[in-house]
């Protein structure tokens, strides 16, 4: 109240930098209205859609806002890409997912961290026939399903030389040739 | 905590968001008054993404995806208002029919385009299947019509619907980028949207089909609103308010809020609703 003709009658803004608050009318409480980039809150205490981190460190040590990164696997046309606080990413693309979009989905291998959109994460597509349990899920960083007995190749689509029958479901069979009528 | 809560004076405004802030800017005739723009609603904690108005109550809508939440408050001070707290996950682009009463809403997580009365009650899923990226969403009341868009990078696309999820259709496909706003002016029945991939402003009317150009060359659109003669955007990197006349297809004014961050949502504030009166109106 600048009008009692007092020296503390202005007080300065609880804002970082010395930037500007307003009180809210009804409530007495101050905003800062104009928090450094990438701050948001009452007293810039929070990050800005798009940063994380704990400006005043409110919860522990003190982390500056950064931006949520990601690891390239956000879309910058997204809102919300990651947790305000922990960073925690929450638009993974690509095919990514993990805290920092940093690795594949399930039913996805390759290396998240590649650089060519392309080269990231590939659908396993595992052969439904040669997988066990039928599934769709491999190994994050071979592409490997999990195959089968005698049944072999990344996606589990083939026999085992000497065994046949893949699509019988519950892995490859020996063919058990007689060993006087076939050719080797 | 009860948030700042400025009541507006009589006379049309402009309203957006910037993340935790409702701002309005008067509107007088076709200018901005700049010097009486003001935070309508301080919500430090929230990031409010869409906006919408309406005209019968006065109240403004909005979804903030750190809740997630939609809610309202009037323009006449109070609080704000929680409405839809549950089962949201990315609530984008919010619009309302006030003359049904309803309101519809785009979530860019579970990919679907929902609606309720306006109190959250009557809640259902309107379209949930080809949405990818959805995000503005606005309403043709006296038509009884929803448009909506999506900036999914692989196919953009801007959509129309009845109101209750029927006779959905692909309006625009061609030619698209990231068409983040959407905005329907039922005086002149034009649809028009603001382009963040191809940096156009582009206007057509949905039953002819004539579209055009309206502005190109602009920076990074997110919201989109129409009055009159005007259009409104509100510009990420510009973070500014960027004023548009149609007609003259050119920009003539920006506003440049004190606060440095990005804008998002943008709806104006009428004193009057638009007339007409649709089927949802009368039952």
């Amino acid at each position: 109240d600048a009008t009692l003709g007092t020296a503390s009658d202005c007080k300065p803004c609880p804002c970082p930098g010395g930037s500007s608050c307003a009180v809210v009318l009804n409530t007495m409480e101050v905003v800062c209205t104009n928090c450094p980039t990438g701050t948001a809150g009452k007293k810039c205490e929070l990050c800005d859609d798009g940063y994380f981190g704990d400006p005043l460190g409110r919860s522990g040590p003190l982390r500056v806002c950064r931006e949520c990164t990601c690891s390239n696997n956000i879309d910058p046309n997204a809102v919300g890409n990651c947790n305000r606080d922990t960073g925690e990413c929450l638009k993974c693309i690509y095919n990514t997912n993990g805290f920092f979009c940093d690795r594949c989905k399930d039913g996805f291998y390759g290396n998240a961290l590649a650089t060519n959109p392309a080269e990231k994460c590939k659908a396993c597509n595992c052969s439904p026939f040669g997988t066990v349990n039928k599934g769709t899920s491999c190994s994050q960083t071979t592409g490997q399903c999990t195959c089968l007995p005698h049944v072999e190749n990344r996606d589990c689509s083939a026999c085992s030389p000497g065994y046949f029958n893949l699509h019988s479901g519950l892995g490859c069979q020996r063919c058990d040739c007689s060993a006087v009528g076939s050719t080797n | 905590t009860r948030p700042d809560v400025t009541p507006l004076p009589p006379g049309t405004h402009l309203l957006f968001s910037q993340s935790g802030k409702i701002e309005h800017v008067p509107l007088a005739g076709h200018g901005l008054e700049k010097t009486q723009a003001k935070a309508l609603l301080h919500i430090p904690d929230k990031v409010v993404i869409g906006l919408a108005f309406d005209c019968v109550e006065k109240m403004v809508y909005w979804t903030d995806i750190t809740g997630p939440s939609i809610s309202k408050a009037s323009l006449q001070g109070g609080e704000p208002i929680p409405i839809i707290l549950t089962d949201l996950e990315s609530p984008e682009g919010i619009a309302i029919d006030h003359l049904g009463r309803t309101m519809f809403w785009t979530d860019s997580i579970r990919d679907v385009i929902e609606v309720s009365s306006l109190d959250g009650n009557q809640r259902r899923v309107l379209i949930d299947t080809d949405l990818v990226n959805p995000r503005p969403i606005v309403t043709d009341s006296a038509h009884g019509y929803l448009y909506w868009a999506d900036w999914n990078r692989e196919a953009p696309k801007i959509e129309a619907a009845y109101m209750d999820g029927t006779n959905r259709r692909v309006l625009v496909k061609d030619d698209l980028g990231l068409p983040n706003g959407l905005t329907y002016d039922p005086q002149t029945s034009l649809l028009c949207w603001a382009d963040a991939g191809t940096h156009k402003v582009e206007c057509m009317n949905p039953s002819l089909g004539n579209r055009r150009k309206v502005v190109e060359g602009i920076q990074y659109p997110f919201g989109i609103a129409s009055y009159g003669k005007n259009l409104y955007y509100t510009d990420w990197r510009r973070e500014a308010v960027m004023v548009v006349d149609r007609p003259a297809e050119k920009n003539t004014d920006e506003f440049v809020p004190q606060k440095r961050s990005r804008l998002y949502g943008i709806a104006v504030a009428s004193v009057r609703c638009p007339a007409g009166q649709n089927y949802c109106s009368v039952n």
